[in-house]
């Protein structure tokens, strides 16, 4: 109870805060993280479904235009070769042992643990994206997973308070503001990106709380390989289903990568995914 | 004044809905969906029809009920874009006979890993021709939003494309055609396709 109030008082705080425009405390207790439902319901209004308008699937005798831009194909394609065999020859065989080491639960707990330390990230991006409600969610979720979820270990936010996860990084902050994608990037490693959301990325390290606690670089990029593969293991088969199913898959994965971030940006996910997630 | 108001309110309320349905007097795309949908899984989780042993009798049962559901033609014409108008009703035939194969061998194929799982229909939305259906696919705790997009064609709504978090089954596919024709030309393609289906044909037999 102790904490629940906690939250409300925090949260009431918290929108004051950052709604500078706020009139009256209605205003504020409208914003409030208990009312989830707000999220699901733009979701269903009627931009929902505005891709219709686009839609030029009937119209075969059109020049289609291609709506990415890649230069840099080539070089994006031995890159992704590159990781290609990154993923057979070492991240494969790397999560197959980390899954045989580690059982699911406690891998399901580390990524509960690595996504409640970049809370940070998510509740500036929500802010920055005028997101009130969501960024409380972010802020509740937080709370109550540092505290009941045992320092971010167990999702109870989710589980006993349905909290969904908001999940919101720099990049689509960037699109939210209308920054425009620039040219397709597969990056060695770090895999598909674009110009924006390479930096958001670099942007989201530095929200990340990580960079101002451990000076050395070498345990923050062993921290991002870490939470990258534990990512991996629980959810194994992505990208082998991506290969399985298409006949050229670096085409196939930069469509799935410029849609899914696109979709991301326009916000119309009519469920919000776990953290764990990929 | 006020309850004159109410009934003129209700009145209309009453048109709307009443002209509503006669627009709609025909089915409706969930209502469409649900059935096609429904007999893939009672084949996919039927006893009689699992394992890879069964795999051939069992595809050939699912693609009788997946043809009245899906719009197979519409989808091929789609993903080769303005490369359809440049071949001869026979390479079309071809085509859309491997095309067929290997949807069936991806999403018939995905459908099958899933077994336990529970769809819920969410909602339709109608704009002239077209049609979106969310559902919801629910495995092992986890949700999936699952569109399907349909087209009024003579025999009724058929799906021609299915998208998932904003990614389309049908353009993703139709990206790949297109490179590949650009740089290997259309029997290029026919190759790369014949060959993705032989990898499928000999995944079952050995499993």
């Amino acid at each position: 109870m102790k904490t629940l109030i906690l939250i409300a008082v925090l949260s009431l705080f918290f929108c004051g805060c950052a709604r500078q425009n706020s009139t009256s405390l209605q205003d504020v207790a409208e914003e409030l993280p208990v009312e989830v439902d707000m999220g699901e319901d733009e979701s269903l209004t009627d931009d929902d479904f505005d891709d219709f308008d686009n839609f030029d699937d009937f119209d075969e005798g059109e020049e289609d235009e291609p709506d990415y831009y890649d230069p840099l194909e080539p070089m994006n394609r031995a890159f992704f070769a590159f990781n290609d065999k990154l993923y057979y020859w070492v991240l494969k065989p790397a999560n197959y042992a980390y899954t045989a080491v580690l059982p699911y639960d406690i891998r399901l707990s580390l990524g509960n643990f690595v996504n409640n330390i970049a809370a940070p990230v998510r509740l500036l991006n929500n802010l920055l994206q005028w997101k009130i409600a969501d960024a409380g969610v972010v802020l509740s979720r937080f709370v109550i997973n540092s505290s009941l979820g045992v320092f971010g270990l167990a999702d109870p936010a989710l589980r006993e308070f349905n909290l969904e996860p908001r999940p919101e990084d720099f990049g689509q902050t960037l699109g939210v503001w209308g920054v425009g994608e620039g040219i397709y990037f597969c990056w060695p490693v770090i895999g598909p990106s674009n110009v924006r959301d390479s930096i958001g990325f670099a942007g989201d390290v530095y929200a990340h709380p990580m960079v101002y606690y451990v000076e050395d670089y070498s345990v923050s990029a062993g921290y991002y390989v870490g939470s990258r593969l534990n990512l991996l293991s629980l959810n194994p088969g992505v990208y082998e289903d991506l290969k399985k199913y298409s006949l050229d898959p670096y085409v196939s994965m930069r469509q799935v990568y410029l849609d899914y971030r696109r979709h991301k940006i326009e916000d119309r996910a009519t469920v919000q995914k776990n953290d764990n997630e990929l | 004044m006020r309850i004159k108001a109410v009934f003129i309110f209700s009145l209309l309320l009453v048109f709307s809905v009443f002209g509503i349905s006669i627009a709609t007097s025909s089915t409706t795309p969930t209502e469409e969906l649900k059935p096609t949908l429904d007999g893939i899984m009672a084949v996919i989780t039927d006893p009689a029809y699992e394992g890879p042993v069964n795999k051939e009798q069992r595809r050939t049962i699912i693609m009788e009920i997946a043809r009245k559901g899906f719009d197979f033609t519409m989808m091929s014409r789609i993903a080769l874009g303005k490369d359809w108008k440049k071949i001869d009703s026979k390479q079309r035939e071809h085509f859309q006979e491997l095309f067929t194969k290997l949807l069936e061998n991806a999403y018939i194929g995905k459908l099958e890993d899933y077994t336990g799982q529970v769809t819920k229909y969410e909602g339709e939305r109608i704009k002239g021709k077209k049609a979106e259906v969310r559902t919801l696919v629910m495995n092992n705790g986890v949700t999936l939003p699952v569109n399907y997009i349909m087209v009024n064609s003579d025999s009724g709504w058929r799906v021609y494309d299915i998208k998932i978090e904003g990614v389309r089954l049908l353009r993703n596919y139709k990206a790949q055609f297109k490179s590949i024709v650009r740089k290997e030309k259309f029997d290029g393609l026919i190759k790369v396709l014949e060959e993705k289906n032989a990898t499928f044909a000999q995944e079952g037999s050995q499993s």
